[in-house]
């Protein structure tokens, strides 16, 4: 190629087929195509905008605030099993020092009284009655997570490191009453954090897996309010709930609420909360009325 | 191939429903439209991005394509609005006395101009820095011409300037690229 040119020559050589010289060279430069990762794109958006019939960006934007929508839902359904849960628990007691003791297996003859009280709820026409243990187990984890996730950020972590020490272990995370509830009491998911226990302890949650539909509709049911709540309860039952609140209690409160339970006729959660008075308080003396419990 | 269906066909049957046409379609015009791009923008990154953009486009606005404008045209069109867009947020057009002086140099009488036979390999790199080397509007011209082969009227269609200007424009970037060619 020469360096003097016309340049009227050029731009008509250049405007005719093949654009003349410039266009020979221009032909032998390197042919580069765009990368497979653009064809890919481009093409799945050509189809996407077919089979959707509208365009993608708008669906990306549409499939956003679906998502949102979402999980203003679940925070929402989380608040409320969280407001249900604060609403049993009563006036708040001063908050002591974060306390983790292992919840001890639960004796045979308590878990085998236990075993009768889904028959009796379900004559009491409960709505809210659990359906079978190991559901009951997944729904409660499944309803406990929904509270955490509307829980503030250093309640979570909280929670969560307190869950990380270990795995039964009871953990006093909220201020509890320090007056025992009346035994008719509605109790926030009455039966199925005890159940969990026990099936924790005894390795039962493993051998009794239930569908996950059925637990996710456990959990739906305990997410609404409950309609059996303000109804006598026939047979109110023990829960982590109770425990933890008794945790709260001075050692002699403690011990004069495990006698009125014992008094009320509820034998089994007696037992339990003295198993744990006496692993929470070992030097404490245990009166004379209720050493039979430990037996 | 008397058959073979023409752009305008395959984009209206893409707009109906039919994504064969379209992949037909994109199969003809990807890489002329990509070495388009990215000579113009001389980085890939942006090129990719644009290749991208170009296609959204022509996929959201299909049902709106009418076969009274050549495809290439449009398609084209599509590419250069953006590249404008891009260039507008980037630096500015090289001067007027820039191009003054192209000129001047290459009115310089031959005797000033030692004629050079460059090797082949030497050219093709040359060419390559002119382009990147060339004002925008007038690299866009010239590669709408060399690697679109579109004519004048449809360059300017494109670009939205009078054929008056694309010829000019033409003829400074062959007048730059000679120069590059003479150093």
């Amino acid at each position: 190629m020469t360096t003097r040119r016309d340049p009227e020559r050029d731009l008509d050589e250049l405007l005719g087929k093949g654009g003349g010289e410039m266009g020979d060279l221009y032909r032998r430069l390197p042919r580069y195509e765009p990368p497979r990762r653009l064809d890919r794109a481009v093409l799945g958006e050509a189809a996407r905008a077919v089979l959707s019939g509208k365009p993608p960006r708008r669906q990306r934007w549409i499939f956003g605030l679906g998502s949102a929508a979402g999980l203003v839902l679940a925070a929402g359904i989380a608040w409320r099993i969280g407001h249900d849960a604060m609403n049993q628990d009563a006036v708040p007691a001063p908050r002591s020092a974060p306390v983790v003791v292992p919840v001890e297996p639960i004796s045979e003859s308590a878990r085998a009284k236990k075993h009768e009280q889904p028959a009796q709820q379900a004559a009491s026409d409960d709505a809210a009655a659990p359906p079978a243990p190991a559901s009951n187990a997944e729904g409660v984890l499944r309803s406990r997570s929904l509270q955490d996730a509307a829980k503030s950020p250093t309640e979570k972590t909280k929670t969560v490191s307190k869950r990380a020490q270990a795995e039964p272990p009871v953990t006093t995370e909220t201020p509890k009453p320090a007056a025992v509830p009346p035994p008719a009491a509605p109790q926030a998911f009455p039966d199925t954090a005890q159940e969990r226990e026990q099936a924790q302890d005894s390795g039962q949650a493993r051998d009794r897996a239930a569908p996950l539909a059925g637990a996710a509709a456990g959990a739906d049911k305990r997410a609404e309010p409950s309609p059996a709540r303000g109804r006598p309860s026939t047979t109110p039952p023990s829960s982590s709930v109770e425990l933890r609140r008794d945790m709260q209690l001075a050692p002699e409160d403690w011990l004069s609420h495990i006698q009125q339970l014992l008094r009320q006729g509820r034998r089994q959660q007696a037992t339990e909360s003295l198993r744990l008075f006496q692993r929470v308080h070992p030097d404490w003396q245990i009166p004379d009325d209720l050493r039979p419990l430990l037996r | 191939m008397g058959s073979e269906k023409t752009d305008e066909e395959l984009m209206l049957a893409y707009a109906g429903g039919d994504l064969l046409a379209f992949e037909m379609l994109y199969r003809r015009h990807r890489g002329t439209l990509y070495r388009f791009l990215l000579r113009t923008l001389r980085h890939r990154a942006d090129a990719d991005e644009l290749f991208q953009d170009t296609w959204s486009r022509l996929i959201a606005a299909r049902e709106r394509y009418r076969p009274d404008a050549k495809f290439t045209t449009w398609l084209l069109q599509i590419a250069h609005n953006l590249i404008v867009d891009r260039f507008r947020r980037q630096r500015p057009q090289a001067s007027e006395e820039e191009t003054e002086a192209v000129f001047r140099k290459l009115d310089a009488p031959e005797s000033d101009e030692p004629e050079r036979v460059l090797t082949e390999f030497e050219q093709r790199r040359r060419l390559q820095l002119a382009l990147e080397e060339l004002p925008e509007e007038q690299r866009v011209a010239f590669l709408l011409r060399i690697e679109s082969g579109l004519g004048l009227e449809e360059i300017a269609a494109i670009t939205g300037a009078g054929r008056e200007t694309v010829k000019s424009r033409l003829r400074y970037a062959l007048a730059r690229i000679r120069t590059r060619f003479a150093t």
